[in-house]
């Protein structure tokens, strides 16, 4: 029985991996919360992701060619397995209807005021749906073009926001408590670096598992650079105003004017948020159908596609009244939410397995 | 079979996908909007209310005139005004006069007039930095008079009168003895704890009979309300400070005593240095300068080294008058336009803790060193004055 038939090379994972930590974190600039310190922020948070990328990738090569919701059933038994499998499954769902969510928000607040939010939302979801449908490969594929055009995207409007930027926002460094910057730098690590656990369902589809873990480490050294140009773009331009926008990334952006030619560009910021947006929704929605029918025993995950594609249409939609619900969950709540499935069930993974010398040939 | 209806099922999706993905829903088409340029705030006759002026622009009147027709002389924008409790709801009062809904982006200006100005404006400015239409790169004013006025002013070179405006914001750019202050840096410094906001001043002369805009000075903020303005020589000792200055002319006393000497502005930068003497907070300003001789009145033989030298003198002793005269009026009205607070808050992070919430008693008795660092460099096409040997 072979769900998935395709097979990934390491670095085609590597950009894939990055493409899915930027998703919707180039709009809601993790570590807003250290205010003119968030680049550090995002640096602290970067040391604590990189231990659970190391965990996650260690996991994977000790099973490999298993997903996680296939070895979470010899760690933990069939029973408890599946339920903690049930868990994950859910974990990937929600977040991906979380980012739908911010989609339809960002969309809805910013472009077109006056358009119903399900429109994003379904169109959304079908482009992805379409992409999962054609399997792993093709996200990947998608991945490695998205991921270089945006990386040039956001060089490009940093650049012209140079003349803009005054360093002196950036004084004095580490302006702020230690207990407030840790919260800042958690937040940081849980979105968008933690969020790779939902690779433990891609990496057994690597070619050669050896490489797992240095593609995900670069990954995660290429990602945390680019965020730390981000939002040192956001810092150096908007200065005190950062914190009171709801999107400091756009404003930034909006900003730029080179001899009044070169104006109104924040829609390469929008195209940016699509492109990211759409590999982070594809690969959990991926992992979410996968795991449901390893979970199911199905014979092609197929079927599952176009269900799930609804349910999360209409989780995101119902999930929250209005984008204040929204930000007070992803600032106050998410990051203690996701301990147990980014740390926590990770970690006691990894200790049952090499106390019990799993998995046994 | 089967093929056929794959190929109908793909060919419904890409239809549906055609239609829906162009956004059909918020279209808006050019002839349905009215363009504002500029955007004036006045108080209201009725207490509490404000009045909004908007100028809209007319497209069909905006073509240059045709030989013959005269085109009969309408004016190419409207005027409208509209009153509320909130800017929003004044804003869309608009749409009982206008058939047209009003389209913000392409603003270039908000004036706001003396009056309210003097309440306090972070009231008004709410609206225009939560509403996605509006730039951050619009020119904030003030006028001295009626906000609704200053838009009604005659623009010679121009068809709509707050372009004019905002040309000659960039205008001033010249002379460096008006501010010029975008939306976003209005902000920055209305959040800021301690420095004091500025603005463009706008204000109305009469020449034969018409009204002309005239763009001179700074309007100064204490916190949000406006306490004071800046003159011509004042504006420019404050850009001098905050490195704002862009060219300019400064006039100095011939080194012979008859005549003046002009010189020309052609680079300027400067850095302000807090320091910690003897327990007490001081401020050091370093500028650099660089200026050319640009004309002369006298009769002297200015290229020559000693000459040249003392020229240079009179020209930091100028700047360093500036400097000093925008000082004392900011003293005056204790307002930090000079961001020296957030200076001092980044060197001394710790001892600012201490003293962010009495900077108003610091900063009027603050003392500043001022160094001018004034070159000059060239002499145009001439090096002597055109008189017979």
């Amino acid at each position: 029985m072979k769900l998935e038939g395709g097979k990934i090379s390491s670095s085609h994972l590597t950009f894939l991996m990055i493409g899915f930590m930027i998703g919707s974190s180039l709009i809601f600039i993790p570590g807003q919360t250290a205010g003119h310190d968030a680049w550090l922020a995002i640096l602290a948070g970067l040391a604590e992701g990189l231990v659970f990328a190391v965990i996650y990738t260690t996991l994977a090569m000790r099973f490999a060619g298993k997903t996680l919701v296939q070895f979470n059933d010899i760690v933990y038994g069939p029973y408890l397995g599946k339920a903690i499998s049930i868990a994950y499954l859910w974990y990937f769902f929600h977040l991906a209807s979380l980012v739908l969510r911010s989609f339809g928000d960002f969309f809805t607040a910013i472009i077109f005021p006056e358009t119903p939010m399900i429109v994003f939302i379904v169109l959304t979801a079908l482009i992805c749906a379409t992409a999962v449908r054609n399997g792993l490969e093709v996200i990947t594929r998608c991945g490695l073009i998205l991921v270089v055009t945006m990386s040039l995207a956001v060089l490009t409007t940093t650049i012209l926001l140079f003349k803009d930027m005054k360093l002196t926002n950036f004084l004095p460094v580490f302006d702020i408590p230690l207990k407030d910057f840790i919260k800042a730098s958690h937040s940081a690590a849980t979105f968008p670096f933690g969020e790779t656990v939902a690779f433990l369902m891609v990496i057994c589809f690597l070619e050669n598992v050896k490489f797992a873990k240095s593609s995900a480490i670069k990954a995660l050294i290429i990602t945390g650079l680019l965020l730390v140009m981000a939002s040192v773009r956001s810092i150096g331009v908007l200065g005190v105003t950062a914190p009171i926008h709801t999107y400091p990334s756009f404003q930034a952006v909006r900003l730029i004017n080179i001899g009044n030619i070169l104006t109104r560009l924040e829609i390469i910021v929008v195209g940016n948020l699509l492109a990211m947006g759409f590999l982070k929704i594809s690969v959990l929605y991926y992992g979410t159908v996968l795991g449901t029918a390893q979970l199911l025993k199905l014979r092609s995950y197929l079927p599952l596609v176009l269900p799930i594609g609804a349910m999360l249409v209409s989780f995101s939609i119902l999930q929250f009244d209005s984008v204040i619900e929204n930000i007070f969950f992803t600032f106050e709540i998410y990051p203690y939410y996701v301990i147990p499935f980014q740390i926590g069930l990770p970690l006691l993974s990894l200790i049952i397995a090499i106390v019990r010398g799993l998995p046994k040939d | 079979m089967p093929k056929r209806r794959k190929i109908l099922f793909k060919l419904i999706i890409f239809i549906i996908f055609i239609l829906s993905i162009a956004g059909c829903w918020n279209r808006r088409e050019l002839d349905t909007l009215a363009i504002v340029f500029g955007v004036g705030i006045d108080k209201a006759k009725k207490p509490g209310n404000i009045e909004i002026t908007a100028q809209v622009i007319k497209p069909g009147e905006m073509k240059s005139p045709q030989g013959g027709s005269g085109g009969g002389g309408e004016k190419p924008y409207w005027n409208l005004t509209s009153s509320g409790k909130t800017i929003f709801s004044a804003v869309r009062e608009f749409t009982h006069k206008s058939n047209r809904k009003l389209y913000f982006p392409h603003n270039e200006i908000i004036i706001f007039s003396e009056d309210i100005a003097k309440e306090g404006i972070r009231k008004y400015m709410d609206f225009f930095i939560r509403d996605p239409e509006i730039r951050r790169l619009v020119w904030v004013l003030v006028a001295k008079g009626n906000a609704s006025e200053v838009l009604e002013t005659k623009a010679i070179l121009e068809k709509v009168p707050a372009r004019n405006i905002a040309q000659l914001i960039e205008a001033r750019a010249a002379t460096s003895q008006a501010s010029a202050v975008r939306l976003q840096e209005f902000l920055t410094r209305l959040m800021s704890k301690t420095t004091a906001p500025i603005a463009s001043v706008i204000e109305i002369t009469r020449e034969k009979k018409e009204k002309i805009a005239r763009l001179i000075g700074t309007a100064v903020f204490k916190d949000d309300k406006l306490v004071g303005y800046l003159n011509k020589s004042e504006t420019r000792g404050l850009l001098w400070v905050i490195g704002e200055v862009k060219s300019g002319i400064i006039v100095v006393k011939s080194p012979g005593g008859n005549g003046e000497v002009s010189l020309e502005i052609i680079c300027a930068s400067s850095k302000i240095i807090p320091e910690i003497k003897d327990n007490n907070i001081h401020i050091r300003v370093e500028i650099t300068e660089e200026g050319n001789l640009g004309e002369q009145t006298s009769a002297e033989d200015l290229t020559s080294l000693p000459a040249w030298t003392v020229l240079e003198r009179r020209q930091s002793e100028a700047i360093h008058n500036e400097v000093r005269r925008a000082l004392k009026k900011a003293q005056e009205l204790n307002t930090d336009i000079f961001a020296f607070g957030e200076a001092v808050h980044r060197k001394y992070p710790e001892l600012w803790k201490d003293i962010e919430n009495r900077w108003d008693e610091y900063f009027p008795n603050i003392e500043v060193t001022i160094n001018v660092n004034a070159k000059l460099r060239r002499s145009g096409m001439t090096t002597k004055p055109p008189k017979p040997e």
